[in-house]
This record gives structure tokens, C-alpha cells and sequence, in this order.
């Protein structure tokens, strides 16, 4: 059967509107990961800064839904954040994530990311990092990267 | 009362945490008085040097001990520092050399909380243990003593146990008894024998290729053990060498052994000393002679037959801190040698040398430090030459007979950082961290290409040179810490191309022209003491573990590692006999590569494209050999010795060895048969440490050096 105009036209709108919302439906499932592994040690440190972890990321319109564990910290988490730093490069709190008190546990949050962020994201310019009693200025880190 | 100057300082360190001593007295009556004993009170009047040395103890056993040991006996991650190696090379002197050397670069991973008396108390605790106990001023950053002249019995007594090493031929034997030996020409060199492997990467283009096709794709699966020989215990990072079925064997501690290919049974051993645990890579074979490079920067010939030493030339000064821990290669008659340890302001400089290979008589030496009135001296920021320190040739080069040229690369400027050395980023210091283009004839330069000018995070470009003709190019590569694979043509130096082969963020441009390198701003203007983040690490993105060239497929096959760190420059005295490293640091897991330390990367030496990557957590530690069997043989730090198909990267065969796989494979022949050697060795510097610290769940025999010989079931 040789399709007419309408049939074409309302084929094509179809088939084009379906792209979108699969394209839509694509983005809005966009999805990243973090490893989390010791910050910077030494011979002298690698024992007391310890410690693995993996995060996944959502990414829904601006929104970025957080969900990971970790285990294995020298000492009890006290806070955790995104960073805004490229690869290796360390760079400051653009966002707070839920840590429980303890050497294991889920990092989670919910987070409004602004266009910046987003761009950010998807540079794998944001990393995250979680502190503990022992290590303040930090003890497991991981730069977010989409997820192939 | 004073105490004696042989009080322990472990016991002053106890008399100092109390403020006075509770004297027991002896009980000589019943047990009902020693249940109550008198005490008296009695201060302790220490020395100062007293004083500094308890108070250096507690520093040394939390600062230092988890890499030189808790009785400073040496670990893999740092060196022995007591007994005859450590008075060797710092007991001429008075201790401000070791002061200085110790501020400027103790701890590795940092040392902002340490003040200067701290430094001095260490000082003096290591030369407490090693037996300096005739002083009692405390000791200042300009103390006139001289060490050696302070040391009695102590560091005696603690030496005398050890036996006295070996020297010279310890198994006495000749090869003749197993195969004649037939002496080694310019053109066996040139064109080696298919079965032989007679110098480090196999031959003078340091291709580390063998066309042997016994073992290939379709029966590498079928590899068993034939024979394993246990070597000497120490750092090692052994390259074998084999010629007309025999295997000569480098261990730490400068012992080469001749052993018969076929059964690994021991032929002759020789001892030339110094009889320490410290490494050497490679050894070469030239007329009747096996050459060896020794770690106090001597070069010796032994009668490849007997083992029996023939000639012996001192080739730098140890004292001075000049030392070897890669041997030599022999071109047109010469015996090519390096040499490391050029850290140190003072007046001599690094250079490679050229030795009459059947005398040892020094035929010319290359300097790599451009002096002020030199070509390139005004490279160096119109620093003093004694200030100008670096340019170690620490890797053996490679030769292209028709060119007479032999390819060198160099280390970079010493210390680390460019505000550590006065200097800034401008100052490039020839002819550091580049590719040397030696002529053979004269020692003359015939062209350079500096890689990375003045480099900035411990990151050389020293390694091995291949030499790849492709048509009518005939092109040297090279691959730096920095992870990029460099194509210049060989004949010119002219930049042919790059690829980067693992994460870098150091340089935020290469031109695609010129191959200059821009560093990021933060790295340019680093000051000292401010941490700089960077990938890779002074691990190398690659380091010695050398790369190999797959003729058939036109592959170059890296073995390399992922990981980062961050660094952080010391201030250096800027006074003759200063001078080191001078960079705290500290290292982490390299970001998007799930934790994968190890990777072996194969690349199309024309396109300079990525054709196939492995990666995996634990880190390689043998250089990479392919075969015309099609196969890449590589070992790693999980003890595993792995075969690759050279066209997929897919593991075809693997096995696992009593501890960490490192060195160079060889594969060789006998009576037609061929055969895979590797070796397994512990010790080294950063491509261990930095895995030590990062992927610690890899648990490994601290022990085990030995060879292991592998072939096709009959």
C-alpha cells in the first residue's frame, strides 16, 4: 500500500512524537556513577585512611536523585557533599548529601542541580567525598561519570 | 650523674618520660623487701645530643619507620640506613648533608608538622644507631664533626654478626662444559640468532620482539612450568639475558649467574659487590665478556665462560652520590653506560659513558647538563652549575648502527619542583627530560628533543627509546611518566606525533605540530609547600617497565598505570652539597578508571590510535614482550604472568607465580624448543609504593625473587 499524504503526515507526527518522548524519557533516565576510594594517602597514612564506596546518580529534569553505600571508614562519617572540581582536581561544597554516623552506610540525597551543575555533571566536574571523625578534611572520594 | 655514652636510646628515651629514675635496689634479702623497695631519686642529666636522639627515636618510629624500618633495616619502600652502606655514603662528612638531605625530602608524604629541631633529633637518632655516641653537644644544622670519626663499637658490634660477603666467584664452573661458547660479535649483536636474547630489550632497537613462533595463539594455552630457580633476595627488576642456550642472570646485591637454559642448573656465580640488596636491571654480553654496571657506579667484565672478572672501571664517585641501577648495552665495540644519582649540588654533573669494550679504558663521556658557556646553558635560569643537578640516564638506551647513533632518554631537573630549584617554568634545562641522539664515534650530540621542558611534578621522560622503521621512516618512540607516547623521526629529532595513553591533566595543551607541552596555570605558578593535584602519578602513567614493538602488526604494546597524586615542593638549601628530591606526596585511585591501576595499552605506530586496551586493578610490573607467535607476555602485582593475543588484548593463557611478577620476560631457544623466562622480584621505587598504598587488598609474599622458565608440553 502506498501511503497517502494525511497517512504519511500522521505516521511521520506520530513516529516524530514518539522520538521525542523516548528522547525525553532518555534524558530524564540519564544515570552516573561514582567509585568511591581513599583520598590522597601515604605509607604512613594508608591505614588510617580507608575505606570503599559506590554511588549512583539520577538525573530527572534538574532533579539528581543520590543513592550509594559505602564501608569500610577508619572512623565514623560525619558529612559528605558534591564538589565542583574536573578529574583529580579538588574544588569546593556545591551540595550536601545524608551520611548515617557510622564507618558503613547509604549516602543518599535529593538535589535541585542548576543548569551550572548540570553542565558539571556531565563534564564530570562533580565529585563526592565523605569526612569522618579521623579525617575532616576528607576520607573517601569519587568523580562522578556517566555510566556507560 | 651522667649517663654512659653507651646507654641504648631506647632507655633514654624511657628516663624521659619519667622526671626522675626509681632506682630498684638489687634484693638481696628476702621477697618481703623487694615487695617494698627503696627507691632514690636521681635526675637524669642527659646531653643535648642525648636529648635529640631520644626525642629522634619517638619522631623516627612514627614518621619514618614504615618505610626504613623500625631498626632502620630498609623496607621495599625505602632504604637501609644503618651499617657499612649507610656510613659509606654519609660517614666521610659531618651530618649536614644528611640533615639536609633529610629535610628536604623526609617524609615523602609530607612533613609540614616536623620543625627544624625535630630534623636535627632525627639526625641524631640515625646516628645514634648507627654508633656516633662520643658526642654530647646537641648537634646543629652546623656541626663541624665528622661521622665516621664519632662511631665506636656499637655500630660495630651491630655489623659483626652478619658473615662477610662473598666476593668474587663463588660457584666455580665453565660453560664450555654445558655448550662451547662462541665469542659475541658486532654482527651476532646486529642480527641476533633467532633463540638468543643477547641484551636487554633483545636487540640494538629495543623492539623486546622474538620471532619465535613455537608458542603462538592456537598452544599458549597449553604453557607449563619446565624449571624455576630461586634468585638472591633484594630489590630486583631483572632483565635475563640468553645467548647459545645459556641464561646470565642479574640479582640484587650485583651477583650474576650463568645458568644452563634447558635445566636451570647454576654454572657459575660471581660477587663483584658491593654485597648490598640494591637492583640492577640489565647486564650485556660482548666478545668473551659479560658486562655488569654495579650499584656503586663501577663497570666490570667477567669471563661469560668462568665468571672470572677481567676488567673493572670506576666510572663516577659513589661518594658523591652517583650510582647505577640499569646496566650497560654495547655499541660497535663500546660499552654504553649511564648513571643515576645526580641529585646532589655539587660540582660534577650526570653524563653517559663510553668504555673500550675489551679494555674498559673510558673513550668519551656526554654530559646531560648544559654548563653556563655551553650550548643550552642559558636554559638553566643563570643558576651557578654547581646548582644545576638532574639529567640522570637511569634507563639503557638503544642503537642504530647505520646511523651510529645511540638513543638515551634523560631524567628530568633535580629538585622536583621549579620553585625547589630557584627556577621558574621558563627555565627548561637542557638537555633534561629529553631524547639524546648520541653519536657512538665521538660522544658527541647530534640532536635532542626535550619532551617535557622544565618538569614540575617528578615526571621523567627517561625510558626506553624503540626504534621502528615504517617505509621510508625510520622513527625513535618513547613513553614519559606522563603517560604520552612520543613519534620523532630519529634521524632529525623532528616531533613526528603523540598519543596520550592514559588520563593526564598537567598539560592543558599539546600543539599537534610541535609536540610543545603547556602545564596548567596552578602547576606553572606552584609555590612551596602548596599542593598540586595531577594525573598521573610519579608511578608513571609508564615507567621502567619497558614497552615492546610488534613487528608483524605495526603495534606498539605499553605496559601502563593509572593513578594520580598530589605534590607539594620543599624548600632546598641553596649551599654545595644540598640539593634531592624535595617534594612531599601523597596518591590516589586515577579518576574514571574504576580503580583499574593497571593497564597494558597497544597502539597503531602510524595512525598513533588506540587498537585495543586491558585494564585491571592490580598494576603491571614486568615490561611488555611480543612474539611472532602473535602473543604479549606480561606479569603484575597479583602475581600473575599473563599471555595476550597481540591483535585482541584477549588473555589467552595465565599462571601464577610465588610473589609479585616483575622484570623482563625473554623468550628464547634451545635445540629448536622454545621457551619463556620471567622473573618474579619484589623492591622498587614509586610503580610499588604508590600501588602499596592504594590498592592494599593485594596481598603478596614480601620475598620470592626468582626466574621462571615456561614451554609447550613435549
Amino acid at each position: 500500500m502506498k501511503l497517502g499524504r494525511k497517512t504519511f503526515s500522521i505516521t511521520y507526527t506520530f513516529i516524530l512524537v514518539a522520538s521525542l518522548f523516548i528522547s525525553v524519557a532518555a534524558q530524564a533516565q540519564e544515570t552516573y556513577r561514582a567509585r568511591l576510594s581513599p583520598m590522597p594517602t601515604t605509607p604512613q597514612t594508608k591505614d588510617t585512611i580507608t575505606g570503599e564506596g559506590e554511588v549512583f546518580l539520577t538525573l530527572n529534569g534538574n532533579t539528581l536523585s543520590v543513592s550509594g553505600n559505602y564501608s569500610g571508614m577508619s572512623s565514623v562519617a560525619t558529612m559528605a557533599h558534591i564538589h565542583n572540581g574536573p578529574p583529580a582536581q579538588p574544588g569546593p561544597v556545591v551540595a550536601q548529601l545524608v551520611v548515617p554516623a557510622s564507618t558503613a552506610g547509604e549516602v543518599t540525597a535529593e538535589l535541585e542541580l542548576s543548569d551550572e551543575l548540570i553542565e558539571a555533571l556531565k563534564n564530570n566536574s562533580l565529585y563526592i567525598q565523605i569526612h569522618s571523625e579521623t579525617n575532616a578534611p576528607g576520607e573517601l572520594r569519587g568523580w562522578v561519570f556517566a555510566r556507560n | 650523674m651522667k649517663i654512659t655514652t653507651i646507654i641504648s636510646s631506647k632507655a633514654i628515651r624511657r628516663t624521659l618520660l619519667i622526671s626522675s629514675i626509681t632506682v630498684v635496689l638489687a634484693a638481696c634479702g628476702s621477697e618481703q623487701e623487694s615487695a617494698a623497695p627503696a627507691t632514690t631519686s636521681a635526675v637524669a642529666e642527659l646531653t643535648g645530643f642525648e636529648t635529640q636522639v631520644a626525642q629522634g627515636a619517638d619522631l623516627f618510629a612514627t614518621n619514618c619507620a614504615a618505610c626504613h624500618g623500625t631498626n632502620l633495616e630498609g623496607t621495599t619502600l625505602g632504604p637501609i640506613l644503618s651499617g657499612n652502606t649507610f656510613l659509606q655514603r654519609w660517614g666521610s662528612g659531618t651530618p649536614t648533608p644528611l640533615l639536609n638531605s633529610i629535610q628536604t625530602n623526609m617524609p615523602p608524604g609530607g612533613g609540614s608538622s616536623l620543625t627544624a629541631d625535630d630534623y636535627l633529633s632525627l639526625t641524631a637518632h640515625i646516628l645514634s644507631e648507627n654508633g656516633m655516641d662520643t658526642v654530647t653537644e646537641s648537634l646543629t644544622a652546623s656541626s663541624d664533626l665528622v661521622i665516621q670519626d664519632n662511631v665506636s663499637a656499637i655500630a660495630a658490634r651491630r655489623q659483626r654478626p652478619a658473615p662477610p660477603a662473598p666476593e668474587g666467584v663463588t660457584v666455580a664452573g665453565n660453560v664450555d662444559d654445558f655448550v662451547p661458547f662462541v665469542p659475541v660479535t658486532d654482527a651476532i649483536l646486529e642480527n641476533p640468532a633467532d633463540g638468543d636474547w643477547p641484551m636487554h630489550r633483545r636487540t640494538y632497537d629495543a623492539n623486546s620482539y622474538s620471532p619465535l613462533d613455537e608458542i603462538n595463539t592456537e598452544n599458549v594455552g597449553q604453557l607449563k612450568l619446565e624449571w624455576v630457580w630461586n634468585m638472591h633476595e633484594g630489590d630486583s627488576e631483572p632483565a635475563p639475558l640468553v645467548y647459545n642456550g645459556i641464561i646470565y642472570l642479574i640479582n640484587p646485591g650485583n651477583v650474576i649467574q650463568a645458568l644452563d637454559g634447558k635445566t636451570g642448573e647454576l654454572i657459575w656465580e660471581n660477587w663483584a659487590g658491593p654485597a648490598n640488596r640494591q637492583d640492577m636491571r640489565n647486564i650485556a654480553i660482548y666478545g668473551d665478556n659479560i658486562i655488569q654496571a654495579t650499584t656503586d657506579a663501577r663497570v666490570i667484565a667477567l669471563d661469560a665462560r668462568t665468571g672470572q672478572q677481567v676488567w673493572e672501571t670506576e666510572i663516577a664517585e659513589f661518594s658523591k652520590g652517583f650510582h647505577n641501577s640499569s646496566g650497560p648495552i654495547v655499541a660497535d665495540g663500546k660499552v654504553i653506560q649511564g648513571l643515576a644519582g645526580c641529585w646532589y649540588y655539587i660540582p660534577e654533573d650526570c653524563y653517559i659513558s663510553a668504555l673500550d669494550a675489551n679494555t674498559g679504558e673510558t673513550q668519551w663521556q656526554f654530559e646531560t647538563i648544559a654548563e653556563m658557556g655551553q650550548p643550552g646553558g642559558d636554559t638553566w635560569g643563570g643558576l651557578d652549575d654547581v646548582f644545576r643537578a638532574g639529567g640522570e640516564t637511569w634507563i639503557t638506551g638503544s642503537y642504530d648502527p647505520e646511523l651510529k647513533l645511540t638513543y638515551w632518554g634523560t631524567a628530568q631537573q633535580k629538585p622536583w619542583v621549579p620553585v625547589s630549584r630557584g627556577m621558574t617554568i621558563d627555565d627548561v634545562g637542557l638537555y633534561t627530560n629529553s631524547t639524546v641522539a648520541v653519536n657512538t664515534d665521538t660522544g658527541e650530540l647530534d640532536w635532542f628533543f626535550q619532551h617535557v621542558p622544565a618538569e614540575a611534578l617528578d615526571l621523567d621522560e627517561v625510558f626506553e627509546r624503540v626504534l621502528v622503521n615504517r617505509g621510508d621512516e625510520k622513527l625513535v618512540f618513547s613513553l614519559g611518566k606522563y603517560g604520552i607516547l612520543w613519534k620523532n623521526d630519529r634521524v632529525s629529532g623532528e616531533f613526528k606525533g603523540y598519543k596520550e595513553t592514559v588520563f593526564q591533566n598537567a598539560f592543558t595543551n599539546i600543539d599537534p605540530d610541535t609536540g610543545e607541552v603547556t602545564y596548567r596555570e596552578d602547576i606553572q605558578n606552584a609555590g612551596l609547600n602548596e599542593w598540586t593535584s595531577a594525573c598521573p602519578s610519579s608511578a608513571g602513567g609508564k615507567d621502567w617497565h619497558s614497552m615492546t614493538y610488534h613487528q608483524p602488526s605495526g603495534t606498539m604494546i605499553a605496559p601502563l598505570s593509572q593513578t594520580c597524586l598530589e605534590n607539594a615542593a620543599r624548600e632546598v638549601a641553596m649551599v654545595q652539597g644540598s640539593g634531592g628530591m624535595a617534594a612531599s606526596r601523597k596518591f590516589f585511585e586515577m579518576p574514571g578508571t574504576d580503580g583499574n591501576l593497571g593497564k597494558i595499552g597497544a597502539y597503531n605506530v602510524d595512525t598513533m590510535e588506540e587498537v585495543w586496551s586491558h585494564e585491571q586493578r592490580a598494576s603491571f610490573h614486568t615490561g611488555t614482550i611480543s612474539t611472532a607467535g602473535d602473543l604479549v607476555f606480561a606479569g603484575d602485582l597479583d602475581r600473575e604472568f599473563k599471555a595476550f593475543d597481540v591483535n585482541t588484548g584477549e588473555v589467552l593463557w595465565k599462571t601464577r607465580l610465588g610473589t609479585v611478577v616483575q622484570g623482563h620476560p625473554v623468550s628464547f631457544a634451545i635445540d629448536g624448543k622454545q621457551y619463556i623466562a620471567v622473573t618474579s622480584a619484589n623492591g622498587g621505587t614509586s610503580p610499588r609504593a604508590v600501588p602499596d598504598v592504594i590498592a592494599t587488598e593485594i596481598i603478596y609474599p614480601r620475598w620470592g625473587n626468582a626466574i621462571y622458565v615456561f614451554s609447550l608440553p613435549e
